[in-house]
């Protein structure tokens, strides 16, 4: 029973990750990981990489008709 | 045991599928059940991914899951992020799904419901998912380059050259056409009119929120969103009953054209975190909603299908929009079956997410399917009401009238039963003044969906919630799209400006921002306006220009697709690409042609102008109307000059291709491949 109930909630909490990565919510996170491991610097903060990724998304064909 | 099992299995789910399809296509007489038509979708998608996606990804594309794609090999944070297979499936999708596969079946379903049908299925199992898929490959091996880097690289420049003008003229006549559907929805209509204008004070609040108090927090703000949208769907209510707001949110169709017209602009020229990004999030929560909603309700209805397989109009005399059968109800039906458009999202952000080759079957035919699936949908709501109301609610009233008496007796005298009584008592039911004349697809297709809705929740009590509560989802997911377009637009006519004028390519240059937002607006909105003040509702006169600018760019897809995998030796199963091409090129070009040429004054533009400036000469049109009318021949002679140029520029990549295609096989030219080099993947498998 217990070993259901934490498959269940491994599984849930994998749902959950998936919709924040498919929000958006997410992307800061992935960035600053990525960040880390090229070392590329400064890395961005929260609020300039929302607005930085926001102008990069909107530049392009990204929603169909 | 195991393989003889599954083999059972898969030969029971095409029988069914078949026996589905059957059902449909010789079913006379009775009405038929929307069961039927979920079955015959749903079989033939899981045969084809199952059969036809697996032999195109070994056969024909052999996807190498040992080669590092660009996610791997350029992995930045930003750009190239590599994303879980179902996440991106979920993103690709939500890029791809916009309005085009609800309304277009919607305008179909007046040929019938099996033309339609057969074509969204049968289009996207071998056209519109061939082409999102093989393209998404390319670009994948490319680096993520874009449809126009790749037609100029693979093709010839002059073939990038067009690639990128034709996304920028479908882009023009795409906000136009959309922005016109929604002005039809909206016109007279202060409920829906309140609702949708309120999602702009609300997408400013998210934009705020996620600005400066909690950068990146989606989620919460955007349920935040949705339960303010949700709550202003019931207020209409309130505004519509109420003579004072009603007043002040009852407009004209110019009156909103206008609207529409300063939004876009404002979303283009404003700060994208502002308005344009918690639009677009509010509208992809919603549309998932409606979407899984729509789904759930014709699998609990299971309504049945009023509209016959074939109307009297497959002779190509429809109200809705004139021509037969071949080839209008393909170009109608773009998104859907195939759309162009699609290609430039399978070779824009997703080729630079995708982690593995091997997903691109998913990620690439899967999502077009699923895609496809709405348009089904839509065509089962759209087909789900009785002929009669679905020939009053999108024929002009110019052909039908304009009262309810003289559009039943119209409808009735067609062999579709129709009394004033039921389109007086159903726009009353749905919380409308009326119902008639509102040619585009939404105000049908809400009134279908709220019917399938009602009779899962909340029976008569709630269909007017319900129908403004579909035409808020189909306008706020066609404003996102005409937000998201113009600023695309903007950047397009500030790359090419820029090679003219260099200031106007400044992209943080805000007189440059400016100016190129002014005349991207001013392009799709001339056509917007055109559309409004056209006497047959526009509908006619735009939307077969859209289907076939769109179908356009999918031939452009289709001729790089095509290109690469002869340069990759494929040529035994070119095919797979060449036969959905040769199509397109074949519905295009007879398309265009009737719409220039055709004597049908219906059909043809340059027919209706003629006949207008005949009616002039011979003193037939009232001297205060002389001017709109010679406005409305100077419109059909451009459109008539645009479909020119369109189907000339595809004429000459298709040709340009042909003779490369030849050089090739000729061996009087070496094929040269601009493939990134093979990386071995470091990724375990499973990773």
């Amino acid at each position: 029973m217990r070993r259901a109930w934490s498959g269940f909630c491994q599984r849930m909490q994998r749902v959950w990750q998936g919709l924040r990565e498919w929000s958006g919510d997410a992307a800061y996170e992935k960035y600053v990981q990525c960040s880390g491991r090229t070392d590329g610097g400064k890395p961005l903060t929260p609020e300039e990489f929302y607005v930085d990724q926001l102008n990069r998304k909107y530049a392009r064909p990204n929603r169909c008709c | 045991m195991k393989k003889i099992l599954r083999v059972l299995v898969w030969m029971a789910v095409a029988v069914v599928g078949a026996g589905a399809l059957g059902t449909i296509a010789f079913h006379r007489g009775e009405p038929i059940n929307a069961t039927w038509f979920v079955l015959a979708a749903a079989c033939s998608y899981v045969v084809a991914y199952r059969f036809y996606s697996s032999f195109i990804a070994a056969k024909l594309l052999a996807l190498d899951n040992t080669r590092a794609t660009p996610a791997e090999r350029r992995e930045d944070g930003r750009d190239f992020v590599p994303t879980n297979k179902w996440v991106l499936l979920g993103h690709h999708f939500a890029a791809i799904a916009g309005p085009g596969p609800l309304v277009g079946p919607t305008l179909a379903a007046q040929f019938g419901y099996l033309p339609g049908t057969l074509w969204l299925i049968a289009g996207a199992v071998f056209a519109g998912c061939v082409q999102d898929f093989v393209i998404l490959f390319c670009s994948i091996r490319r680096d993520g380059k874009t449809l126009g880097e790749m037609a100029r690289q693979e093709v010839s420049e002059r073939g990038g050259f067009i690639a990128q003008l034709a996304v920028l003229a479908i882009m023009v006549i795409l906000l136009g056409v959309v922005a016109l559907v929604v002005v039809n929805a909206l016109k007279s209509s202060p409920w829906a009119t309140f609702t949708l204008a309120m999602t702009i004070p609300i997408a400013l609040l998210l934009g705020i929120y996620l600005r400066y108090f909690r950068p990146g927090r989606v989620m919460e703000a955007s349920a935040i969103g949705v339960a303010l949208v949700l709550f202003v769907v019931v207020a209409g209510q309130w505004v519509a009953d109420s003579p004072a707001w009603a007043k002040l949110f009852t407009m004209s169709g110019v009156g909103l054209a206008f609207a529409i017209i300063a939004y876009g602009f404002a979303a283009s020229a404003l700060p994208v975190w502002l308005l344009l990004a918690p639009r677009d999030y509010l509208s992809a929560f919603i549309k998932a909603g409606a979407i899984f909603t729509l789904a759930a309700g014709i699998l609990l209805v299971r309504p049945q299908v009023l509209m016959p397989p074939l109307t009297r109009f497959v002779d190509g005399t429809g109200p809705v929009f004139a021509g037969k059968i071949f080839p209008f109800c393909f170009i109608t039906i773009a998104c859907g079956a195939i759309s162009g458009f699609h290609s430039l999202i399978s070779s824009g952000t997703t080729p630079k997410m995708i982690q593995r080759e091997g997903q691109a079957r998913l990620i690439g035919y899967g999502a077009m399917l699923m895609e496809s699936f709405v348009g089904v949908m839509a065509m089962v709501a759209a087909c789900a009401m009785t002929p009669g109301v679905y020939f009053a609610i999108n024929s002009p009233s110019t052909i039908v009238g304009a009262t309810p008496e003289a559009v039943s007796q119209t409808i009735s005298s067609w062999g579709y039963p129709l009394t004033a009584g039921t389109m007086t008592g159903l726009a009353h039911a749905v919380g409308e003044q009326t119902l008639l004349n509102r040619a585009g697809g939404a105000p049908s297709l809400a009134v279908g969906m709220a019917q399938i809705f009602s009779n899962t929740i909340g029976g008569d009590r709630l269909l007017s919630i319900w129908y403004h509560f579909a035409i808020m989802f189909e306008a706020l997911f066609i404003l996102t799209v005409l937000d998201a377009g113009t600023r695309v637009g903007r950047f397009m006519v500030q790359e090419l400006g820029g090679r003219v004028w260099k200031p106007l390519g400044r992209m943080n240059w805000m007189p440059a921002i400016l100016l190129s937002s002014a005349l991207i607006v001013a392009a799709w909105g001339y056509f917007l306006y055109q559309g409004v003040v056209d006497p047959l509702g526009g509908i006619n006169l735009l939307w077969p220009l859209f289907g076939i600018s769109n179908q356009l760019l999918a031939t452009v897809a289709l001729v790089v697709a095509t290109t690469i995998l002869l340069k990759m030796g494929r040529l035994k199963w070119i095919w797979v690409t060449l036969l959905p091409m040769t199509w397109l090129v074949i519905i295009t070009m007879t398309a265009s042609y009737q719409k220039i040429f055709s004597g049908n004054a219906l059909i043809g533009f340059l027919a209706q102008a003629n006949a207008l400036a005949a009616q002039i000469a011979a003193g037939k049109i009232a001297a205060a109307k002389i001017g709109e009318t010679q406005r409305v021949i100077f419109n059909l002679r451009l459109d008539a000059g645009v479909t020119a140029v369109l189907a000339g520029m595809i004429l000459v990549l298709v040709i340009e291709a042909v003779l490369q295609w030849y050089a090739i096989l000729s061996q009087r030219k070496a094929p040269v491949l601009r493939e990134t080099p093979y990386v071995a993947t470091q990724w375990a498998e499973g990773d």
